[in-house]
């Protein structure tokens, strides 16, 4: 016996929301596994929540595809690989992979922390900064216009680009996708400009890798070249940035785990797998069904806009222990931050070296942090970055 | 004990190789490097164990042998 999925008050897209959305998980997991959430842009989308039902989205691309139409950001072509289903996905996938894997990031290593050493020069002796502004957002944008192959001086032009797609100011649905589809011109027209230029002149840089990589033995098309950018543009410009946020947030405001962190930075590495796993910065990754299908006693159609709440999943009762303590010692991780099956987050090693080597850099010259008095911080909702991230010392 | 991944399963999260780094290793697209099952030597059963309990795919295959 399976009934409709409820409708619940929730959107998961108000900023109060967004402080606290573990217990929002909580409740949703408990009381309605499945539902339409009332927010504008997941009116008519199904919201899953339990880890159980979570890995059966991720696990099942046959089932819950990661086709272009399961989400709008202003691309007018699929992005490659992300928005595309095995087999096709693997092969791309597959000529992506070695350009992120641990051992090109060891390469990258003294870059990022020459770059992070320069952020922080620039704040250490002031006594305060805005953590998001002078280093969360730099940092990873930096270095991703940089590997990417885009001009640097342009990194601000693109920041905003980025968020006119993720975060745009918009008051209506109709406004937003507007507004997300016009930015998405100016995203192509700036890689169809830097593609040309490499096609004509390899630099080294990932946009030359991926000019020059084949698969099935054919080099990508151009369209192809620029649908991996694009993905890339996205994904680079924001997502480090909000972990950077989410994890010093989280440091700042509980001093037991941040004097932890500056006392021993062995521990880094297993504070950021933790605190990705608690704060689960991105928290949500869509899906459409291919066929009618039933979660959690739950029907759902053929054609369905699944929101899969990775946030949720990483703090179920149901397989975690204790999940809302953040716990560094952990003996069982298998959190869901980067996402999972196929489309397991690209990016995730190049994260990893870069929260790491900024939380050993932040901790060995500013180790004495807290929020700045009376603050309130504010959570992005979706991507959950910490634009007033105010720390004194 | 003896262990193994599961080369279906494994989507290149990487945690095996980072816990348990004298049992695998990355393979040069960022996936556990492909191995047959072998037997864990005993001062490697930490993390063997390690590895198994933080695989978010449960591609980590742990076999306790009774003997």
């Amino acid at each position: 016996m399976t009934d409709a999925a409820p409708d619940s008050h929730y959107t998961l897209e108000r900023p109060e929301e967004a402080v606290d959305p573990q217990s929002i998980y909580r409740d949703l997991r408990d009381n309605t596994p499945v539902v339409q959430l009332s927010g504008r842009s997941t009116t008519g989308t199904l919201t899953i929540s339990r880890h159980e039902d979570v890995m059966t989205a991720l696990r099942t691309p046959e089932l819950f595809s990661s086709d272009s139409s399961a989400v709008q950001i202003g691309n007018t072509r699929p992005l490659v690989p992300l928005q595309v289903d095995p087999p096709h996905h693997s092969k791309h996938r597959k000529a992506l992979d070695p350009l992120f894997a641990p051992k090109q990031m060891v390469k990258y290593e003294p870059r990022v922390r020459e770059l992070i050493r320069e952020l922080i020069d620039e704040v250490a002796d002031n006594g305060h900064c805005n953590f998001h502004n002078d280093i969360a957002e730099p940092l990873p944008s930096t270095i991703f216009v940089e590997l990417l192959g885009l001009p640097v001086s342009r990194v601000d032009e693109f920041l905003a680009l980025k968020d006119g797609i993720i975060r745009p100011p918009a008051r209506s649905l109709e406004e937003r996708y507007e507004m997300v589809k016009a930015t998405g011109q100016k995203i192509y027209a700036v890689l169809e400009e830097v593609v040309e230029a490499r096609m004509a002149e390899r630099q080294d840089d990932f946009l030359s890798t991926i000019i020059d990589a084949k698969v099935d033995g054919q080099p990508l098309s151009r369209d192809d070249v620029v649908d991996i950018g694009y993905l890339f543009f996205l994904a680079g410009l924001d997502t480090v940035s909000a972990s950077l946020d989410c994890i010093v947030a989280y440091l700042a405001q509980n001093p037991d785990h941040r004097q932890r962190v500056a006392d021993d930075p062995a521990i880094i590495p297993h504070a950021i797998e933790e605190l990705l796993r608690y704060e689960s910065p991105v928290p949500i990754v869509p899906r459409i069904t291919t066929a009618d299908t039933e979660m959690s006693g739950c029907p759902i159609a053929e054609g369905s806009r699944i929101t899969v709440l990775l946030g949720s999943a990483n703090t179920d009762e149901r397989v975690w222990d204790n999940p809302h303590q953040v716990d560094f010692d952990r003996e069982s991780n298998k959190h869901l931050g980067f996402g999972g099956g196929v489309h397991r987050c690209l990016g995730s090693h190049l994260a990893r070296m870069e929260l790491r080597v900024a939380l050993e850099e932040w901790h060995d010259r500013v180790p004495d942090y807290r929020l700045a008095d009376g603050l309130e911080l504010r959570y992005s909702p979706g991507i959950r970055q910490v634009d007033n991230l105010e720390l004194v010392w | 004990m003896r262990i193994r991944v599961d080369t279906e399963l494994c989507q290149g999260h990487g945690r095996c190789y980072m816990l348990a780094p004298d049992l695998f290793e990355a393979d040069d697209d960022g996936y556990s490097q492909p191995t047959a099952e072998r037997p864990v030597p005993s001062e490697l059963a930490d993390q063997a164990r390690r590895a198994f309990m933080n695989c978010p795919e449960d591609a980590v295959i742990l076999t306790e042998e009774t003997s």
